[in-house]
């Protein structure tokens, strides 16, 4: 959880992802930023995101890119 | 028959509401269904057989797939993860043989009908440019109505199978009915199976209540398309197709009355397709989202025909930035650029695929590919400079948050919207950049005033414009702050109510642009 934290820092600071649970239904980030995001998940936790998980749902908070990745990483 | 022709919402859609009310709950989305393929026939006539193939393509198809995905189940039910893996893959190709075959197939109907016409008129013009002697006959067929929405609605629907995310449908006629749901069926939105699928066929009762709000809406839309964009029609098309006579700044007008009028006719038939399925208890998702208060090109379309929007971001944007192709450039690109460079490149082709098809999809023609084009150099550009717009606005003490800056990008994202549709209503490519050229070359106010007063507007129409957008644009503010305006309405006493509804009729009657001296916008969106 914490490197997701800090990856997600690196690509969009200035929000508070301990507490922000719009991140896209919010526009803290865009499409752009989540292509990045997926790229750096794929790299650090060795999972791929299927286009199928890319729905606001997986990627409003910090804690549901978490469950994402567990959930993926058990599936695969 | 049009949605804004009176014989649709005074006849044929009273009469659906009627019929539809006297059978029993099980037989009411058949009713919708007939209703359906009755609206589509006098559109198309026999076309409306290539509407079935569509449907009867997706509903085998998907009953395939699911037959396969059931069989994968069971076969890796009690398997080690490793063997899981290999079955997976075995059905995972089975799977996409099918989920192409039928795409491919429902875009053959589209291409032949739509491009065929457009792409051997660019293979002629590439074997004269060759100086080859010679060339192909140009065939052009009449499309089925609505072919551009309903393709891509059973793209989604087969895409959406076949990821699981939605159940293949057994019952052949639902997914018909999906396919030609009269309200979305010629301008869309364009729906997915699994937002609407429950709704459309719950056979909801249509109650005096559904029936009132519903026909709110359709007159708001009335409005919208008789009072603004068919009183606006003479002057655009004077100046689209006579721009050669007309300074800069008058063109620029025609631009931002083309744009206001654009606006005008396809939010308010999206008004008239949410208020129709509304009468039946079906609720549609907004097409639009006040567009004009957008702060860059970007947010304008996720605002605007965000159906179309939102399906080229599922179904090409994201699936091609996470090609194969694309993430073994953007891996080797990783190792020598940053993040926001690997992210740009990645979203960049995507992007590039995106507005290509999005601007063939508006049409077959130079003009819309460039349109497409133009705002995938916009939204690149934007994406570039954006991290040293940031830098700037610090070093220059600019809040962004500030309320002059918003301003500020609302205007050059309207400015920049003004030109793009300028290009998309232009008769040609060469018109289009031709007018733009005339912005600059021909800039000059001299008899400024006596073409905007002569060129089929008048002081009165003016007024009545004036006050109508600024009704327009009031309720775009309400909207924007999450006022509902209706439902504080339906609060209100009857009088009052029912006064409300009277100014509305009677301002459509009275100021409606019809008659002597006035031409209706052809509906737009139903040409693509």
């Amino acid at each position: 959880m914490e490197k997701l934290i800090s990856i997600l820092e690196e690509l969009q600071p200035d929000v508070d992802y301990a507490t922000c649970d719009n991140l896209v239904d919010g526009h803290f980030i865009d499409s752009l930023t989540i292509l990045a995001l997926i790229s750096e998940i794929e790299d650090n936790f060795g999972v791929t995101v299927p286009t199928v998980e890319i729905i606001p749902d997986n990627f409003n908070s910090a804690k549901k890119i978490w469950q994402l990745i567990e959930r993926l990483q058990e599936e695969e | 028959m049009s949605y804004f022709s009176s014989l649709y919402y005074l006849a044929f859609l009273p009469a659906v509401f009627i019929i539809y009310n006297l059978f029993p709950k099980k037989v009411r989305p058949f009713i919708l269904l007939i209703a359906s393929l009755i609206f589509f026939y006098t559109y198309s006539k026999w076309l409306l057989v290539f509407i079935l193939i569509s449907a009867l393509s997706i509903y085998i198809a998907g009953k395939l797939l699911n037959k396969l995905i059931n069989e994968q189940n069971a076969e890796i039910k009690d398997l080690e993860l490793e063997k899981k893996k290999l079955v997976k893959e075995k059905y995972r190709k089975k799977k996409k043989l099918i989920l192409l075959g039928t795409i491919l197939f429902n875009v053959a109907f589209l291409f032949y009908f739509k491009y065929l016409g457009f792409f051997t008129n660019v293979f002629n013009n590439l074997l004269s440019l060759f100086k080859f002697d010679s060339s192909f006959k140009i065939v052009r067929h009449l499309a089925p109505i609505g072919i551009s929405f309903y393709t891509l609605e059973a793209i989604s629907y087969i895409v959406d199978v076949y990821h699981e995310k939605c159940p293949s449908e057994n019952n052949f006629f639902k997914l018909l009915l999906y396919l030609t749901f009269f309200p979305t069926l010629v301008e869309g939105p364009i729906t997915r199976y699994n937002d609407v699928r429950e709704d459309i066929y719950a056979g909801h009762k249509a109650t005096y209540d559904s029936f009132c709000f519903g026909y709110q809406r359709i007159l708001y839309g009335l409005f919208k398309k008789m009072v603004i964009a068919d009183r606006l029609n003479i002057f655009v098309k004077m100046i689209f197709c006579d721009y050669n006579h007309f300074s800069g700044p008058l063109i620029f007008l025609g631009a931002i009355f083309y744009t206001i009028l654009l606006y005008m006719e396809f939010s308010g038939t999206m008004d008239i397709v949410i208020g129709s399925a509304e009468i039946f208890g079906i609720k549609l998702k907004e097409n639009f989202r006040q567009p004009f208060f957008s702060k860059s090109i970007s947010e304008f379309w996720s605002r605007w025909h965000i159906s179309l929007g939102a399906w080229f971001k599922d179904y090409i944007f994201y699936p091609v930035s996470l090609s194969k192709f694309v993430k073994k450039i953007t891996s080797s690109l990783k190792k020598v650029f940053s993040t926001h460079v690997t992210s740009l490149v990645m979203g960049g082709i995507a992007l590039f695929a995106v507005w290509s098809l999005n601007g063939l999809w508006h049409g077959a023609g130079y003009q819309f590919l460039f349109f497409g084009y133009y705002h995938f150099t916009l939204i690149l550009l934007a994406n570039i400079f954006e991290p040293y717009v940031i830098k700037i606005c610090d070093k220059l003490k600019i809040n962004r948050q500030n309320i002059f800056y918003k301003i500020f990008r609302i205007i050059k994202t309207c400015i920049l919207v003004f030109i793009g549709e300028m290009f998309f209503r232009a008769n040609s490519l060469a018109s289009g950049i031709a007018m733009f050229k005339r912005l600059f070359t021909h800039f000059s106010f001299h008899r400024f005033g006596h073409y905007v007063l002569t060129l089929g507007l008048d002081i009165k129409d003016y007024i009545i414009l004036g006050l109508s957008i600024i009704f327009i644009f009031i309720m775009s503010i309400l909207k924007e702050k999450n006022v509902n305006v209706r439902e504080e309405l339906s609060k209100k006493n009857i009088v009052l109510r029912w006064l409300c509804y009277y100014a509305l009729i009677l301002s459509i009657i009275v100021f409606g642009a019809y008659g002597d001296g006035y031409a209706p916008v052809e509906p737009i969106y139903a040409d693509f």
